[in-house]
């Protein structure tokens, strides 16, 4: 019975992972980031690593939204920062412990979607991007006009840390290692949204919403479904940032500046747009290449950092209409598959029981 | 109270006739090439940075503040046609592209002043300080109960008459109707020999010339007079508002809505709590005007997306 169960195992493993090279590569690569805290990596890397993992939820989050509908958010801090001064509120005025205040934070990012969606629903294109991008700017106006309730810009301090049981540099590791797995969590429930049937109607959305409204798909539903999907994983992104290390435990008006909404996009789009995983491998790659080779290696200031950010996305959206690298990689990869029959190429699991039924 | 509402009509026009100047650039530019065009505040802010630098002693060279304000207007307009031709002109057909490629620009143009300049706040010197100490006059009006300055009022009627022309030049010249023609109907207008490219161009240095002289204009004349990098998103935002409530590509209706945002923006500013707040060096209705410019434009796009005098828009088919 269990070897059966393992020889099931089994084969659908290597027919689903290992013969398909790019998805085994992710899989090298998850198994490789895993490793890295075992084999000792210094504390400066394992706080850059946590801080690609949740900005790759984020970009990801983003990547729903635009790259598979086509809804062209250019605000998307919002929900980032929705994020942060949810949970850092709850915290600051009732005292919370952290596993209340992020679900509920989540709450709220999935009741700002929901709010900001219905209106932005009416508009399309040039006037939807504006109108997120104007998102930000509000919620950043009322945070200081009501400077009682969220301190204004002085952040919200001293919120409480994931692991106060273990010492400081385990809690490195440690919160590495929950960013991880909220990111490998998040990312598969992502591409598998982008990838089933919805993200298909999401793609003719895309293509043609006429077209999709005229083969009777409720374009309203599936739009604002996917505000509310990309909504929270966003705000998920951005209330567990708060809490970490790396932020250095505040809430602070920075989680909603026009450089994150900016920043997600330039990762997005240099890892490949619509792809969900484009995102992931974007942000780490610009990530480590951003903290480790430019700040740490050879201390370029920030504006330099941004002005080569902002040159790398005009260079790959003129001259590789924003391909991304991802796609080139997995691109590269699938020339490595051997050409088979689809027969063959489908699951092995049904070949194996339609053997035995045969005999 | 009537001192309040006196104050609030002042101002109000103050601003409005700038503001005016701000939002028909980046109307016209997205009726002609339908580009939606992010980098309009940092041309603005660009614009006053290049005053900044050749009408203060700052820069070494201590020019006419007339002088510098031309110098600051062509050399935006050059930059913009530049920026048009290396990186807008590839991607134009694409609005998604389109909107990225500019806030990308608007990073570097915001990021490299932060190089060349700092970010400190600047004082920006207005345009008619030098005209005023020749006359003799000390920088003071009263107008009725309001205190305001010379230098505003004839800074907002400055903006008006550069807005008359730029309609003048529109309604009447023919590059002017080549322009109409391309906002009306760009497949036509291409059939009917007008060489968009260059007419883009030239739209795009156009409007990023009055965005550079409303820069100036705004930075001297309001908000304590300064300048800063991250100053674009307010003008951005502002023009983006007024566009949406007017009209798309509409030129009057650039004009009716400056008027109305300029004054929703004054009666927030200066009606709710006028006394400084405590820790910034900006009054407390302020931070709350945007909001509510925001939302009175969410409101506008939800009722009436076309605006006051656009034509039809295609917002859901």
């Amino acid at each position: 019975m269990a070897t059966t169960y393992l020889r099931r195992f089994y084969s659908s493993f290597t027919a689903h992972i290992v013969d398909i090279p790019p998805r085994l590569l992710a899989l090298l690569l998850t198994l490789l980031l895993a490793f890295l805290p075992v084999a000792g990596i210094s504390r400066t890397m394992l706080l850059i690593l946590t801080t690609a993992n949740i900005t790759a939820i984020f970009a990801a989050s983003w990547d729903l939204l635009v790259g598979r509908t086509g809804q062209i958010s250019l605000g998307h801090a919002l929900f980032f920062g929705v994020g942060t001064y949810g949970t850092g509120m709850l915290f600051y005025w009732l005292r919370w412990p952290l596993w209340i205040t992020i679900p509920l934070s989540l709450l709220f990012g999935a009741g700002v979607a929901v709010i900001i969606g219905l209106p932005c629903l009416r508009v399309k294109g040039h006037y939807l991007a504006l109108v997120t991008l104007a998102f930000p700017i509000i919620l950043t106006g009322l945070i200081l006009y009501f400077r009682d309730y969220t301190l204004g810009d002085f952040g919200i301090w001293y919120l409480p840390e994931f692991f106060p049981f273990l010492t400081y540099h385990e809690q490195h590791i440690a919160e590495y290692y929950f960013t991880l797995l909220l990111l490998a969590v998040s990312g598969i429930i992502l591409y598998k949204i982008a990838n089933s049937k919805t993200g298909f109607v999401l793609v003719s959305i895309l293509d043609d919403e006429l077209a999709s409204k005229a083969s009777g798909i409720d374009v309203t539903k599936y739009k604002l479904m996917t505000f509310v999907i990309s909504g929270v994983f966003a705000t998920l992104a951005g209330s567990v940032n708060t809490h970490l290390i790396v932020s250095g435990h505040v809430a602070s008006l920075a989680s909603l500046g026009i450089a994150l909404s900016f920043l997600v996009i330039a990762y997005t789009i240099f890892g490949g747009i619509g792809t969900i995983y484009g995102p992931i491998v974007g942000v780490y790659v610009l990530v480590i290449l951003d903290r480790y080779v430019l700040t740490q290696l050879l201390h370029v200031g920030s504006s330099w950092r941004f002005i080569s950010y902002s040159a790398l996305v005009i260079a790959f959206l003129i001259l590789w209409r924003g391909r991304g690298l991802a796609r080139f990689v997995t691109d590269k990869l699938e020339d490595f598959e051997e050409a088979r029959d689809i027969d063959e190429r489908g699951p092995r699991i049904w070949k194996t029981y339609k053997k035995k039924e045969k005999e | 109270m009537i001192e309040l509402v006196e104050s609030i009509i002042i101002h109000g026009a103050i601003t409005s006739g700038m503001y005016a100047l701000l939002a028909v650039g980046f109307s016209m530019i997205y009726g002609v090439t339908e580009i939606t065009n992010l980098t309009h505040g940092c041309l603005f802010m660009i614009g006053s940075y290049v005053y900044f630098f050749f009408a203060t002693p700052y820069g070494g060279i201590q020019l006419d503040p007339f002088l510098a304000l031309l110098i600051a207007g062509v050399s935006v307009a050059i930059l913009a046609s530049v920026i048009y031709r290396l990186s807008l002109d590839p991607v134009v057909e694409d609005p998604l592209s389109v909107m990225v490629v500019t806030l990308s620009l608007a990073m570097i143009l915001q990021e490299s002043t932060i190089l060349i300049f700092r970010s400190y706040r600047r004082r920006v010197p207005s345009i008619w300080e030098g005209a005023l100490e020749m006359l003799g006059k000390e920088d003071f009006l009263v107008i009725g109960s309001v205190k305001t300055t010379y230098s505003r009022v004839l800074s907002a009627l400055f903006a008006l008459v550069l807005f008359a022309v730029l309609l003048i030049f529109i309604e009447r010249t023919k590059i002017g109707r080549a322009m109409r023609a391309l906002s009306q109907d760009r497949e036509v207008a291409m059939l009917m020999g007008t060489n968009v490219k260059r007419l883009s161009m030239l739209a795009m240095a156009i409007s990023a010339l009055f965005a550079a002289v409303a820069g100036v204009l705004i930075t001297s004349a309001t908000g304590g007079g300064v300048t800063y990098p991250q100053i674009w998103t307010g003008p951005l935002f502002m023009a983006f508002a007024i566009v949406v409530l007017g009209g798309l590509g509409s030129i009057k209706g650039a004009f009716v809505g400056s008027f109305i945002f300029g004054y929703i923006e004054n009666i927030f500013t200066l009606g709710i709590d006028p006394f400084m707040s405590e820790f910034m060096n900006v009054p407390k209705g302020a931070t709350l005007s945007t909001a509510v410019i925001m939302g009175t434009m969410l409101v506008v796009l939800i009722i009436r997306p076309k605006g006051l005098f656009g034509k039809r828009v295609e917002l859901e088919d």
